[in-house]
């Protein structure tokens, strides 16, 4: 065991300040993990290197890539693989997959309420304010029924391990949540390079993510339709995301398509084949709200078809997610997903939410204020960690920056309290080693007409700058593949 | 009592250069309720392209069309007929006590019921608050103040055709104090949904007959909601309830939810539209 | 089907064909040169501008030296060139990219490797010592692509219409070749020893045709002009033939348009009217005035491109 132990992981050094999710709190490997750390450790790092090298290669071929645009050119990036994987109990499991779920089913029920009679808001459950001051909240939804009764068919559920060993939930996505062809992707390329492991483990498939996002997409599908065409639509092949979009059309056997593929007639929608017109019943569509449909929102946007928002509301056709969603996974009502769970469920909520001060209510701002440095301070509607600032990470002028730029815009922003993520020994290109990293895990929820589905695994995102909180792609994260084992 | 209406809608559309790809969505077809009936509408244009009734995203009645050839000028023309009730706006039983008129106002459910008509949109939005401009009188009732509002403003603004155009807030409509009847509409609302009471913008025609304010295209006043009433049209442009001459198209929270065409177009350079309405009625 | 991914599947196997094509021509065209029989086809100047003329950007001016580097540059490698072999890999690419969920994921990564292969190729060491290395290269893996389209797709309507545009370029590409090597041919005639019939240049056109070894199988005979052009433009049998590769676009016509129906606006109808038109002409009728003949085939096939089009890609 020092032997092989020398070999791999001679230089990991383990912080006894953080949850390691691959050591025992005494410092002794994990049940779990103790099979695969053998494994990798018959490796040398050199072997290492090289399939580091190679699933590299492979993922560059197969333009697995995210373009990131420069002054003058387009640069194509991989999102970065780690090729050790992140281990999850079945015990642990169960609680993530639970929760997830109760989650996504209780913001469904949200949904519904607040596009219908809006109780929750009448009982003062949760503040109107919060709902009328939201720019993602659509009027024009109010009273629409959509079909199976489904707002957020797809959720992504962002989850952390804290150091107290509980997990929390940081954020739900329920507009167009992505990262799920990464998963499969990064099982792939984990085969490819190390086949062998995964005969001493036995670990939940996640290829079969597709076909169950299909059958519940379909089973979506408007009233008088009997077998549903389904399609997804993409802003393009230039948006950052298009390699995913064009993944889940070929693997759901699905037409991709742009706006422009697309036209509404007398209400329906159908899309321009080279047969002629072709009617589509159900749309995954991965353009955000305000581009679906430029007579009825943005009247500049060529991304979207005219006419698609009536043809929607007429129930000839599904939008998957629906619109105005985004309401609903806006920080500011995260911060109540206890009371929404509780209210529409009658459940206890699974899964933990972080703390959060609400800055738009005087006696929270104070606090705020005076404790910038123990909190993370968030925007309310930012998405991919863009505007995050983490209080003991920053400087006096910054905090001074900060506070006085809640202190203008305090609706604009929600603070909590510096949560520790666990880490997971990731190994680093520089220094040719393992070394700690800070993980999250985002998990895939699928609601249909009277049927769920959690994909039993998820993206865990990998922050790979030293130190780092934050494990988005765009703010230089990585990842690696997450198995759930059977019992 | 019903008149008998034909309004003639005409938009004529000129373009820079060919215009590859459009569509369009008309908002003009007369509101059918009980007391605008039995609408009837033809509508054309000169390029003879296909089109289709539809619904825009609040449930109005809408009138689409799109392009099938390249084209440098399109005209659309839409004629309605429809009956059209006589009635006397003042003709409500008000509501026996004032004080619990406020206190409805102040009820969660009702600000709740009402949300969509209470929240501050850009249009709708005061430089300071209402209070500062006009007070309610709360020995008043809702409507007797929504009445006194009506003509503050009519005093307030003096009616230029021209002085300003859809995207004008109303900063800068109090500081030039003139402005077209969207201008009055969005003040009417915004005071209105500033002292608790919803407010909603209606979009319509105006029998200009009786020589009112308003120009040959469309026109716009407000309908505020008085609890246990219901909602009654102001048209502060004029200083008058709506009544028989107010011809109803749609409504929502400002001139964006209502805009009686959208365009798009996928091609270059600038266009220009002009709308003529006229309006007709024969008892 | 989309339409508008159809359009980008058939340009993809264009530009696929393309590329091949005009690497194949340089290569062939720089390195026969270099042991000609006689000296107009040995001298650099006569090959550089035969490789403009046939990518369509021909050097007018009889005085002008031009730069051998700045010619393979602007033909291999110049992003700002529309015709070079980077642009037409990289727009094959682009097309294949908004495709990508219709083809299989083995072509699509073949394509991509073939883009970054062409993309990152060293300027510098392709005009000094590259060209062979290159363009080699670029040959064998549009061959590739051809076999993982012919062994990876479904022999639907997705294939039909990427081998649609593949046998379009395909006749197009020849006949600009031959359209260039006749002009070459021409030109080179009247120094020692060379008559127009008899140039050198026909074994060169065989050879950029890859047709030059089944050319000797078939005739057993030194190339001349009539049965170069014959073997190139009218054997059903050669496979880069334009009889072959008009056989080959109406076979997949058929495949996206199966009626039988007499219907006279159809590409089917255009195809097979052009294909019939040359399934019975001799070759001493195109001899007599080769010029015109391929003018004519050019506009033939950019008019089925453009029925192509007007019937599939737009609606």
């Amino acid at each position: 065991m020092e032997n092989i132990e020398s070999q791999i992981f001679s230089s990991y050094q383990r912080n006894p300040q953080l949850l390691d999710e691959l050591h025992e709190k005494d410092g002794s490997i994990k049940k779990v993990y103790q099979t695969l750390f053998e494994l990798y450790g018959q490796h040398s790092i050199q072997d290492y290197v090289n399939l580091n090298n190679k699933a590299k290669a492979s993922f560059f071929n197969q333009g697995i890539t995210f373009q990131v645009y420069g002054d003058n050119t387009v640069q194509e990036k991989i999102f970065p693989f780690d090729l050790f994987p992140r281990i999850i109990d079945p015990q642990e499991w169960e609680v993530i997959e639970k929760g997830s779920l109760q989650r996504s089913r209780a913001l469904n029920l949200f949904l519904w309420d607040i596009y219908h009679d809006k109780r929750i808001l009448k009982e003062g459950i949760v503040p109107l304010d919060l709902i009328s001051t939201s720019a993602n909240y659509l009027d024009q939804m109010v009273g629409v029924d959509p079909p199976g009764g489904i707002y957020n068919h797809i959720s992504g559920t962002d989850v952390i391990k804290h150091t107290d060993g509980q997990y929390y939930v940081l954020e739900d996505n329920i507009r167009c949540p992505s990262g799920v062809s990464y998963v499969i992707c990064n099982r792939t390329a984990l085969k490819r390079a190390l086949f062998g492991v995964f005969n001493h483990y036995k670990t939940f498939t996640v290829t079969d993510y597709a076909e169950n996002l299909l059958e519940l997409l379909e089973s979506t599908k408007p009233k008088g339709v009997d077998v549903p065409t389904c399609v997804v639509i993409t802003p393009g092949m230039f948006n950052s995301a298009f390699y995913e979009h064009s993944y889940l059309a070929k693997t759901m056997g699905v037409e991709l398509v742009e706006g422009r593929d697309l036209f509404v007639e007398n209400d329906f929608v159908y899309m321009k084949t080279i047969k002629g017109p072709e009617r589509v019943d159900v749309i995954y569509r991965r353009v955000d709200d305000l581009f679906l449909d430029p007579l009825e929102f943005k009247a500049d946007s060529s991304l979207g078809v005219p006419g698609l928002f009536s043809a929607y509301k007429k129930g000839n056709v599904t939008l998957a997610n629906a619109p105005g969603t985004g309401v609903a996974d806006d920080k500011a009502v995260y911060t109540y997903m206890p009371e929404i769970i509780k209210y529409y469920l009658k459940e206890e909520p699974i899964l933990n939410n972080v703390h959060t001060y609400h800055c738009s209510r005087p006696k929270e701002l104070e606090y705020v204020l005076e404790n910038i440095r123990t909190l993370v301070i968030k925007p309310v509607d930012e998405a991919g960690g863009y505007g995050i600032s983490i209080g003991n990470k920053l400087t006096d002028e910054q905090v001074d920056a900060v506070r006085k730029e809640v202190r203008q815009n305090p609706r604009k922003y929600v603070a909590q309290p510096i949560m520790s993520l666990s880490v997971h020994p990731t190994y680093i290109d520089e220094t040719q080693s393992f070394e700690q990293r800070h993980v999250d895990l985002r998990t895939f929820t699928v609601l249909g007409r009277d049927k769920q589905f959690v994909l039993k695994g998820g993206l865990t995102r990998v922050a790979l700058k030293k130190g780092n909180l934050i494990v988005n792609s765009s703010q230089g994260g990585g990842s690696k593949d997450t198995w759930v084992l059977k019992i | 009592m019903y008149n008998e209406y034909q309004i003639t809608y005409t938009a004529q559309n000129t373009y820079e250069h060919w215009v590859d790809k459009a569509y369009w969505q008309f908002m003009v077809i007369p509101w059918e309720d009980n007391s605008q009936k039995n609408v009837q509408v033809a509508f054309e244009n000169s390029m003879h392209f296909p089109m289709e009734f539809s619904h825009n995203g609040y449930g109005f009645r809408t009138l689409r069309c799109h392009s099938v050839d390249p084209f440098k000028e399109i005209t659309f023309k839409a004629k309605f007929s429809f009956l059209k009730m006589e009635d006397n706006p003042f003709s409500f039983v008000p509501n026996a006590s004032i004080s619990w008129e406020y206190e409805q106002l102040a009820q969660l459910t009702h600000k709740v019921d009402f949300d969509q008509f209470l929240k501050r949109t850009n249009l709708t939005h005061l430089p300071s608050p209402a209070a500062s401009l006009f007070t309610f009188d709360g020995e008043q009732s809702i409507f007797d103040n929504l009445l006194a509002l009506n003509g503050w403003i009519f005093d307030q603004i003096y009616y230029t055709p021209g002085a300003t155009d859809v995207h004008t807030t109303l900063k800068e409509v109090l500081d030039m104090r003139k402005g077209v009847c969207q201008d009055f509409t969005h003040l009417f609302c915004a005071i209105a949904k500033d002292h608790g009471v919803p407010a909603r913008y209606v979009s319509g025609y105006l029998n200009q007959d009786g020589g009112f304010f308003g120009d040959t295209q469309m026109h716009a006043w407000a309908e505020a909601h008085i609890p246990g009433v219901g909602w009654k049209g102001f048209d502060p442009t004029n200083n008058i309830l709506a009544n028989a001459n107010h011809v109803k198209v749609c409504h929502g929270k400002d001139y964006t939810d209502c805009a009686p065409l959208k365009g798009i177009l996928f091609g270059q350079g600038e266009n220009t539209t002009t709308h003529s309405v006229s309006v007709h009625s024969q008892q | 089907m989309l339409a508008r991914v159809a359009n980008n599947l058939f340009w993809m196997g264009r530009y696929i064909e393309r590329s091949e094509h005009i690497a194949r021509y340089m290569n062939v065209n720089y390195f026969s040169s270099l042991d000609a029989p006689n000296l107009a086809s040995q001298d650099r100047q006569f090959v550089l501008r035969s490789m403009l003329f046939m990518v369509g950007a021909p050097e007018t001016n009889d005085e002008k030296r031009v730069d051998e580097e700045s010619v393979l540059y602007s033909i291999g490698l110049d992003p700002e060139f529309p015709s070079s072999i980077l642009n037409n890999v990289k727009m094959a690419r682009e097309n294949a990219n908004s495709a990508r969920d219709l083809i299989s994921t083995e072509l699509y990564e073949s394509i991509n490797k073939f883009y970054h292969y062409v993309v990152t190729y060293p300027k510098e060491v392709f005009v000094k010592n590259g060209l062979h290395d290159f363009t080699v290269n670029v040959t064998e893996m549009s061959a590739i692509l051809r076999g993982k389209i012919r062994g990876t797709l479904l022999h639907d309507a997705v294939y039909a219409i990427i081998l649609m545009g593949v046998n379009i370029e395909r006749a197009t590409q020849i006949t600009r070749m031959i359209n260039a090597k006749y002009n070459d041919a021409l030109k080179a005639q009247g120094s020692y020893e060379s008559k127009f019939s008899k140039s050198f240049e026909w074994t060169t056109l065989l050879k950029c045709a890859e047709s030059y070894d089944m050319m000797r199988r078939y005739y057993k005979k030194t190339p001349t002009s009539i049965s170069t052009l014959e073997f190139l433009i009218l054997n059903p049998n050669c496979p880069r033939s334009v009889m072959n590769s008009l056989n080959q676009v109406y076979k997949h016509v058929k495949i996206i348009n199966p009626e039988r129906r007499y219907n006279k606006e159809s590409t089917a109808f255009l195809i097979g009217r052009v294909r019939a038109e040359y399934e019975f002409k001799y070759i001493e009728e195109i001899e007599q005035d080769i010029k015109s003949f391929i003018d004519n085939i050019l506009r033939s096939l950019t008019e089925i491109s453009n029925k192509v089009e007007e019937e599939f890609f737009e609606y």
